[in-house]
């Protein structure tokens, strides 16, 4: 769709209006055969900057292809840290990567105390014992050492569990502050519907994404998931000009909402006709060099929740934040509502924290 | 001292409805001798049952039972009459027809695969029932009302079970099949209609499991797979083909899972219950309450 947007107001213009052709190749979510394809583009195709792979697992590999042959690789949504720390010259993510998640959710553990006036010390980790889970308690861990919390509850549980009231009843015997979640969809329903059973309530529950942005999430706990926080990507809702008519766009064309992956795929492509338009050339060194230059603030491209595009030298986008919601019914049913960063915030909207005792 | 008493009502409530989730699949091993790994899509097939019905009709969710039980009996009774029977008599010379497990394991995949087809993959619960959510509160201890309706659910079924095998002519009939099916035949039972009766029983079993489920769970396609597995270890400690042993097999696993997770990460309590079950295997592989011999 931005494609078509950038070929239909004149293409490149520093290129004599060139307009932009987009070849397409299944990686099938497969290593070896995103890298045969990306061989196959570089090579037959003589394509002049690549871009995608969903699976972050695809799109590591991929990358060394495309430093190899020095074409610049735009990487949307694929989150693994390790995809940027590679030392490539010729990577640029736009998506947030997946440490600062965990760094996000402080960052407004923080900015919230400081909004509320209000003190959170005490805190518990709940999330599910696969890599995804271990992954975030890992880095919460070593935030809530910087930030000075005190860590009541670590633990690590099974998705597949079949009751969770053991489990609530630790966290309510811990009585933490705040309580932290990493849950797939089963899971995060059950959990939520147990600990409001048992009459847990912190001063706030923030929530990872996954199963708390299932969308049978927020139908299947109904009240019990009020006030929860939860980071995501993107939410339709941000308070950015541009989002709701895109979005109508979208949805005509494709069906569905933007979401988060759709929102960066969207914005890489502005990057990339931003950079040509500097680069005056296809040279992929001429590209790459304007891309490593970008300084995105205005456009379409600012659906995004922050500000600003920028690359630091190793081809993460700078500026990169996720987006914290809170499920609150404001006359509509529950819903998810953004209240973080404060510039994407739904107007008129005011958080609640820490949450009202029902 | 009282948080324990409170974690081991829960795993007892809660170890009940396991038992009664296992206790279906230890009726049909019992008489068919056949490890019926379709039994957790049964109780995902109860489950979808009883919410429909709560969700259309409104009623009390255990008023559901009355059209949850004689639907699952027959769906079970003909499944086995037209998909197992042939299989059964295709292998009647085996002891142990292993084919019919391999049937059994396709039906698994066909029920889940179909319910998601039908239904898609979302998590339903019913929002509205008037045991959703309650909780009885004694002095700060919380005791779930749901579970304590699943945990009596489990105690009626099996009483009830129990006393058709012993009470009744066709009880009697199933019991003597059991034994020796051969010899059965030759006094004139017939064979295949105790099978089907008996995997009728069994799935109404997983019917009325369903039940006791769908006020404080969710229901989704895949839902069986998760009590599949404790189904298999529970009935294993209890001892294969034993009705009190499948509850009380339950009411262990609910225990440990229950308290287990206050002294340790809940991660561990898993490993615990499976490392039991291996235990058991060892040690007594007829099960804690099972018969030495095979009947």
């Amino acid at each position: 769709m931005a494609i078509e947007e950038i070929n239909a107001v004149g293409g490149i213009k520093s290129l004599g209006g060139a307009k932009i052709t987009m070849l397409y190749a299944d990686s099938e979510g497969k290593p070896e055969k995103g890298v045969a394809e990306a061989e196959r583009l570089i090579n037959t195709e003589k394509v002049h900057v690549l871009t995608g792979c969903w699976n972050s697992a695809v799109t590591y590999p991929t990358t060394a292809v495309a430093e190899r042959y020095g074409i610049p690789f735009i990487v949307p949504v694929s989150v693994a840290d390790k995809i940027t720390e590679q030392g490539f010259k010729t990577v640029f993510r736009i998506a947030a990567k997946d440490s600062w998640w965990t760094r996000d959710q402080f960052v407004f553990l923080s900015d919230l105390q400081k909004e509320f006036n209000a003190k959170v010390s005490t805190l518990a980790f709940v999330y599910e014992n696969g890599d995804w889970g271990k992954g975030f308690a890992g880095g919460w861990k070593k935030l809530a050492e910087k930030g000075g919390y005190k860590v009541l509850l670590d633990e690590p549980y099974p998705s597949t569990a079949t009751d969770m009231s053991p489990l609530v009843q630790k966290i309510k015997r811990a009585n933490p502050d705040v309580l932290l979640l990493v849950s797939n969809a089963a899971d995060a329903i059950l959990l939520t519907n147990t600990m409001a059973e048992y009459k847990v309530k912190p001063k706030a529950i923030i929530a990872s994404g996954g199963g708390h942005a299932d969308p049978s999430f927020l139908k299947a706990v109904g009240k019990n998931g009020q006030y929860l926080f939860d980071i995501v990507e993107w939410e339709t809702d941000v308070n950015k000009p541009g989002v709701k008519e895109i979005n109508q766009k979208f949805k005509s064309k494709y069906d569905y909402n933007l979401a988060g992956e759709s929102v960066d795929a969207y914005i890489a492509m502005y990057v990339m006709a931003d950079a040509l338009e500097r680069a005056k050339s296809l040279d992929p060194k001429a590209i790459r060099d304007a891309l490593a230059k970008t300084k995105l603030t205005k456009g379409p491209a600012m659906i995004a929740s922050y500000d600003a595009i920028e690359f630091d030298e190793t081809g993460q986008n700078k500026y990169a934040a996720l987006v914290m919601v809170q499920i609150n019914d404001i006359g509509k049913g529950m819903e998810r509502i953004s209240v973080w960063p404060k510039g994407a915030r739904r107007a008129g909207y005011k958080p609640l924290f820490p949450v009202p005792v029902r | 001292m009282w948080f324990i008493v409170e974690d081991l009502i829960n795993g007892i409530l809660m170890g009940a409805i396991y038992g009664l989730t296992a206790l279906g699949l230890t009726v049909i091993f019992g008489v068919l001798k056949v490890i019926n790994f379709a039994h957790g899509s049964l109780l995902m097939v109860g489950m979808f049952v009883a919410y429909w019905a709560v969700t259309l009709s409104g009623l009390h969710p255990y008023l559901a039972l009355i059209l949850v039980i004689p639907f699952m009996f027959f769906f079970g009774y003909y499944l086995q009459d037209i998909v197992i029977k042939p299989i059964f008599k295709a292998e009647k010379d085996v002891r142990e027809p292993i084919t019919v497990i391999i049937v059994t394991t396709g039906l698994w995949y066909i029920l889940d695969n179909l319910t998601l087809l039908i239904f898609g993959p979302q998590y339903r619960n019913i929002q509205d029932n008037p045991l959703r959510g309650k909780m009885l509160e004694i002095g700060g201890m919380f005791i779930s009302v749901p579970k304590l309706w699943g945990f009596s659910a489990a105690i009626l079924t099996a009483l009830a079970i129990y006393w058709f095998l012993q009470r009744t002519r066709m009880g009697r009939a199933i019991r003597a099949t059991s034994l020796d099916r051969d010899a059965a035949s030759l006094m004139g039972i017939k064979q295949y209609k105790v099978y089907n009766i008996a995997f009728g029983i069994g799935t109404a079993a997983a019917g009325i499991a369903g039940v006791t489920l769908v006020p404080f769970y969710n229901v989704f396609p895949s839902v069986g797979v998760l009590f599949d597995i404790k189904g298999f270890i529970i009935v294993v400690l209890g001892g294969l083909g034993s009705i009190s042993g499948a509850i009380l097999g339950g009411m262990i696993i609910g225990v440990i899972e229950s308290v287990g997770p206050q002294f340790m990460t809940a991660t561990w309590t898993e490993g615990i219950v499976y490392a039991l079950f291996l235990l058991v295997l060892f040690v007594k592989p007829s099960g804690l309450f099972g018969v030495r011999y095979d009947w």
